[in-house]
């Protein structure tokens, strides 16, 4: 049977169009690839210096070096404590918001919307410098709390989106099935509403975590010695000129990332939560 | 059964039931039958409870039930865009109302089977509604108000969603199921031929006001108003006055032709009347027939062949235009000259 499909492949190979296709494919591929490839080759390499395709040796020292010297595990720490607090307070007002723009009239909903979504639509830089001088003055800066609430400015759009688009399609008449089959308002609740919203709240909270996981300029304006997070810890370490170390962190960075698109592109197809909600 | 004491309900300055006083027997089907906007699903959204009305009182099984919230009511309902439970699947669906009730897993089991077989739909408890047809959803929904034999069952337009021919179908079944469990029904719906073929009694609205409430057949031959008659099958009006009364019998002149019609009490010379008359009652004869009361010569202006029926425009002499439909054993072509007769007694007269 493989060599049926195989041999449907080569057969195709060999029109024209596809091999255009292909050719384009796997060239797209390889532009996105190639840059991971690189920095994961970088840091298992030693001796590199640029002059073979591949290094001679290969080593675990920089992952150790960023493990013990730039004190990874803590890092990581931060940037998770940062990351669950973001979601904790960008899903609290995206349920919030959600349940308003999506199940009720409200005046100049779409003026709303708008500008529920400008902190996406500008470059954080540009009002980085603003957060960073209103932190200073309420001693916000360098407290997980303070980084997570920057974040929020940039996650909380998202969760807002994504919940209002739940709650909208949330249907009212099976609500009321459910109350007419005898259930409470909180039976009702918890049997019904909640595993109906949860698909739609898991999805804003993924969105949440890789935002602010991801997130470097704000941190940059709000982080101090005890909240550096990871991506803030990359980037210094680009500055001090240790690529190989630099590398292994990039690496590290990049492997939660990579875990939950692989465990929830099951559940969630990924280009539903980059687009495609009512009213985008 | 149920009882809908003087309801009134308003939305903002938009009255939806004005004044409704409506009594459902037990054991019967009632149809609630009017146009979009009427106000037939406000009153059964009073019965659930869903909606709260501004005035007057409703009593199941003779408890006020007024202030009572939905969820205590012991209803079963079931909605026209079918409204299941999406993350649960078919056996869990027709579960839910027995496992809010706290019964016992065993017994749950023995009455969700029960429901499935009632319904036809053994062996696919394990799907989930997305994966069933309209029509299937529609029978799960129906499992899910029957399961715990509530005191009654509310129907709100359950078959609109459905194609033509499955409409049918399952208003066979559902008049069957009703009828097998005894159960007292209340159902919604915009459609007149199926609120006439399934209903025990019909009560039209309109306008948020009830119309009348009868059987299918008083509705169909005795209509109380304007409405009712235009709203029921098809019907020709005509406009006219009493020339005279004779006995059983009144002679009423519409645009200078003279009709003899059943004689209604109180009817005087000179009163101005409203007549109507189903086109499938008017017989069609050829020029040359006897003469019969009420024959009138006509032109014939359009045909339109349905199969089974063929639908014609008639002209009078008097321009009057009528609407008939025949059973198509005799064709008239257009243009052809016929009698028309509109036998006495198919002639129904409306107070003005």
């Amino acid at each position: 049977m493989m060599w049926d499909t195989l041999r449907r492949y080569v057969r195709g190979l060999w029109n024209g169009r596809f091999i255009l296709a292909y050719t384009l494919l796997v060239s797209l591929s390889l532009f996105i690839i190639t840059p991971f490839l690189l920095i994961l080759v970088k840091s298992l390499g030693k001796e590199w210096f640029g002059y073979r395709w591949l290094p001679p040796k290969v080593t675990l020292d920089w992952y150790k070096w960023a493990f013990e010297i730039a004190r990874v595990p803590e890092v990581m720490k931060n940037t998770l404590i940062i990351a669950a607090l973001a979601i904790l307070m960008s899903t609290t007002i995206g349920i919030c918001s959600g349940w308003a723009f999506g199940r009720r009239h409200l005046p100049g909903k779409e003026a709303l919307m708008s500008i529920v979504l400008l902190p996406r639509m500008i470059p954080p830089i540009t009002y980085a410098l603003g957060v960073a001088q209103i932190f200073y003055a309420l001693k916000l800066v360098d407290t997980h709390f303070g980084v997570a609430l920057a974040h929020v400015s940039i996650c909380a759009p998202f969760a807002i989106l994504v919940l209002s688009s739940t709650f909208q399609s949330l249907d009212d008449r099976v609500l009321e099935a459910a109350g007419v089959c005898g259930a409470s308002p909180v039976r009702t609740f918890f049997h019904v509403t909640l595993p109906m919203i949860m698909p739609g709240i898991l999805s804003s909270m993924i969105f949440t975590f890789s935002t602010s996981y991801n997130e470097l300029t704000l941190t940059l304006m709000t982080y101090g010695p005890d909240t550096i997070t990871l991506p803030v810890r990359t980037y210094l370490a680009v500055g001090l000129g240790y690529w190989e170390v630099t590398s292994a962190m990039s690496v590290i960075l990049v492997i939660p990332s990579f875990l939950i698109l692989i465990l929830i592109q099951r559940r969630v197809a990924p280009e539903k939560l980059l687009g495609g909600f009512k009213g985008l | 059964m149920i009882e809908l004491q003087n309801v009134t309900k308003r939305y903002g300055s938009l009255v939806a039931n004005d004044c409704v006083n409506l009594q459902i027997w037990r054991g019967e089907l009632l149809t609630l039958l009017g146009p979009s906007g009427c106000g037939k699903t406000t009153a059964l959204r009073c019965i659930t409870g869903h909606q709260r009305p501004d005035e007057g009182r409703v009593f199941i099984d003779g408890q006020d039930v007024t202030d009572v919230p939905t969820y205590r009511r012991e209803l079963g309902m079931v909605f026209q865009n079918f409204a299941l439970f999406p993350h649960m699947t078919v056996y869990q669906n027709v579960e839910f109302p027995l496992m809010i009730r706290s019964l016992a897993r065993e017994k749950r089991r023995e009455m969700v089977r029960d429901a499935l077989r009632l319904i036809r739909m053994e062996g696919l408890e394990g799907r989930y509604p997305r994966q069933l047809s309209g029509g299937q959803q529609q029978r799960v929904g129906l499992a899910r108000a029957l399961v715990y034999r509530p005191k009654v069952l509310l129907l709100d337009e359950p078959l609109s969603n459905l194609d033509a021919k499955l409409r049918e179908e399952m208003r066979f079944e559902i008049r069957e199921l009703v009828s097998q469990l005894r159960m007292t029904a209340v159902y919604v719906t915009h459609d007149q031929s199926e609120a006439l073929a399934l209903s025990d009694r019909v009560a039209i609205m309109n306008a948020g006001r009830l119309q009348q409430v009868g059987t299918p057949r008083e509705i169909y031959e005795q209509p109380a108003n304007l409405f009712i008659a235009g709203f029921i099958g098809l019907s020709d009006f005509f406009e006219g006055q009493v020339v005279a009364v004779e006995g059983d019998r009144a002679q009423v002149a519409v645009r200078g032709l003279e009709l003899a019609v059943p004689a209604r009490a109180g009817m005087s010379s000179g009163q101005p009347v409203t007549l109507f008359i189903r086109p499938n009652d008017v017989v069609l004869m050829d020029e040359s027939a006897d003469a019969a009361e009420n024959a009138f010569q006509g032109r014939v202006d359009k045909v339109t062949y349905l199969g089974d029926i063929v639908d014609y425009r008639v002209l009078l002499a008097n321009d009057l235009e009528l609407r008939v439909q025949t059973d198509g054993r005799k064709l008239y072509s257009p243009g052809s000259s016929i009698q028309v007769c509109l036998p006495a007694e198919r002639c129904h007269v409306l107070a003005q």
